[in-house]
């Protein structure tokens, strides 16, 4: 798999057409802007001070709900919606490269979901969490996820007939993402498998990178020097899927509605 | 059309071009092996009837899909491996095509914008297509006539070099045709090329300096219209059946037929046969109401190769093209 390079200014250009687009329309501006937003209530209610436990849940259920809503979902319905108005055929006449054209239907939603987990920083803190323990990590966390989250939407994408039935064909991978976090309270046996799911493996990043609390802990054990090591396997879990999806994207990948 | 305006190669050059559809037993070959040469400078015209292959020809030209056999040159690149460098020098308008609704006239032709090299201002694109009163209306409200001048304002936005057009005029109402055609004729006099498909053989015959006429999936003839239109009767049409009482022989005439009060002449030789109707009309003071005549036209070229599909609508394939295209040169 090449690495294409990007045009800045085709590319921005694009996205700031994209996300007008998504401004002028209320379902996607309430799905893009103001449901990531709502989780961040979580925090209220969680207990404060403790290293980890609700407040590890609050985050990243934000975390999820930035991935799932203003980057899958978000990417997913504009993908599909501007195959079937032969908007995207149309680019592809033009000077854009297909990644490009991906990209930048992504970044509206990319940028929101950035925005989203860098203000549960303050707005954690200031409702009495812990700061970050490793926020180079707690970064590396969010970005890995959101790319993870816009192949999954390119792969969905291929296989959903129109903007409708995104509804459905969404599914999957919001269960997948949210597996990971029910799972908590799964035995253990059951737990092994669980934790190689997305969701499993952005919630033991955020509990590594933030609280320094160790996969299936409930106490901060771990040290920042710590943190890369306990990392290794939920980020391993992540690229893997990242990857895999990507390729997935990249071999199914429709420019105009079936005929 | 001379070579004169054409430098050392052809803007586009298509050999031996097959586009499959789907594999196995359901494989289906809308385009079996075209050859077309578009110079410099000059307008070719791909006519034929719907189903004929010309869109999924032109598609390839554009690079949007991959040939399965033979070979695409625009500007001597290959349009898929050199996309990046076509694609500057191309203005490409879908048969079918379209922007977000949500986006105005103006935002769609700025986005348009960004992802060009060298775009012209956009406001000289709006005013080229006679858009700026529609500047600020948002794409889902333009009537399908001004969607189409839109989607021709950025094809044309580059100020490309080479304009592939997949019927420019469908659609668009007789003042915007024209205006259409006199866009296209401009861009040929400052030596643009243009590839454009239609099934008006009035825009083909007005506009082409060469057209190449496709029925399922090859090209059947090419030439200029005069050139196709030769050994092609022109013909006499008039209202009334009567008026032909008395006279044996219509010099020239080859065939007269009569339809619904319509007398329809058919002559090899339009000026002899009209002076003898018209000579023996006065003669015998008749009024040849709504009197018509026209020289050969691209109109009987083309609906002699429709009428061969009729004859061979049984026996598909090789063979039955090949009549047709007899049928046709006969």
């Amino acid at each position: 798999m090449t690495i294409p390079t990007l045009s800045l200014p085709r590319t921005v250009g694009l996205a700031r057409a994209n996300a007008t687009l998504v401004l002028r329309n209320r379902f996607t501006l309430f799905n893009a802007v103001v449901l990531p937003l709502l989780p961040l209530g979580l925090l209220l209610v969680g207990d404060s001070g403790g290293a980890g436990g609700a407040g590890a849940a609050a985050v990243a259920t934000v975390l999820m709900m930035a991935a799932l809503f203003p980057v899958y979902y978000n990417l997913l319905s504009q993908l599909v919606t501007r195959r079937d108005e032969l908007v995207l055929k149309r680019l592809r006449t033009g000077e854009s490269t297909d990644a490009e054209i991906i990209v930048s239907l992504a970044l509206p939603g990319v940028v929101i979901a950035l925005g989203t987990a860098v203000l549960t920083v303050p707005v954690a803190m200031a409702l009495g969490q812990d700061a970050p323990l490793n926020p180079l990590l707690y970064a590396v966390a969010v970005v890995v996820t959101l790319m993870l989250f816009a192949a999954l939407a390119c792969w969905t994408a291929a296989w959903t007939r129109n903007a409708e039935a995104a509804q459905v064909t969404s599914m999957p991978v919001v269960l997948l993402a949210v597996l990971g976090q029910a799972a908590v309270g799964f035995p253990a046996d059951v737990r092994r498998w669980t934790d190689l799911t997305p969701g499993a493996a952005m919630t033991d990043l955020v509990r590594v990178s933030w609280f320094g609390v160790e996969t299936g802990g409930t106490d901060r054990t771990l040290d920042l020097s710590d943190t890369w090591a306990a990392a290794g396997q939920p980020l391993l879990v992540l690229t893997a899927w990242a990857v895999v999806a990507a390729f997935l994207a990249r071999r199914s990948m429709r420019w105009e509605p079936r005929s | 059309m001379t070579s004169t305006s054409s430098p050392t190669t052809p803007h586009i050059e298509v050999r031996g071009l097959r586009r499959t559809y789907g594999t196995g037993a359901e494989a289906f070959e809308a385009v079996r092996g075209i050859d077309l040469v578009v110079d410099a400078g000059t307008v070719v015209a791909l006519l034929g009837t719907n189903g004929a292959g010309k869109t999924s020809a032109l598609e390839v030209v554009e690079g949007l899909a991959p040939a399965s056999g033979g070979e695409v040159r625009v500007l001597g690149l290959d349009p898929v491996a050199d996309r990046a460098l076509v694609r500057r020098r191309t203005g490409v308008l879908l048969q079918v095509s379209g922007f977000p609704a949500d986006l105005t006239v103006a935002e769609t032709l700025r986005m348009w914008a960004a992802t060009m090299t060298a775009p012209r201002p956009v406001e000289e694109g709006m005013a080229q297509l006679d858009l700026v009163d529609r500047a600020d209306v948002r794409v889902r409200s333009l009537s399908g006539g001004e969607l189409r001048r839109l989607d021709l304002a950025c094809a044309l936005l580059g100020d490309p070099e080479v304009v592939l057009l997949d019927e420019p005029t469908t659609g668009l109402d007789p003042e915007s045709r024209r205006r259409v055609w006199d866009l296209v004729r401009n861009l040929r006099d400052r030596g643009r090329s243009v590839l454009l498909t239609t099934h008006h053989l009035e825009e083909a015959e007005a506009l082409a300096d060469r057209v190449a006429i496709m029925h399922a999936g090859r090209i059947v003839r090419e030439g200029t219209p005069a050139e196709l239109s030769a050994g092609h009767p022109s013909t006499v049409r008039f209202a009334g059946v009567g008026a032909l009482a008395g006279l044996a022989h219509l010099p020239g005439a080859t065939r007269v037929a009569t339809d619904r009060g319509t007398t329809t002449v058919e002559t090899s030789d339009l000026q002899t046969t009209l002076t003898a109707l018209l000579v023996h009309a006065a003669d015998h003071g008749v009024r040849l109401d709504r009197l018509e005549a026209r020289s050969a036209s691209l109109e009987s070229v083309f609906l002699a190769i429709a009428a061969g599909d009729h004859d061979d609508e049984s026996g598909v394939g090789d063979a039955g093209a090949a009549t047709t295209l007899e049928g046709v040169t006969r």
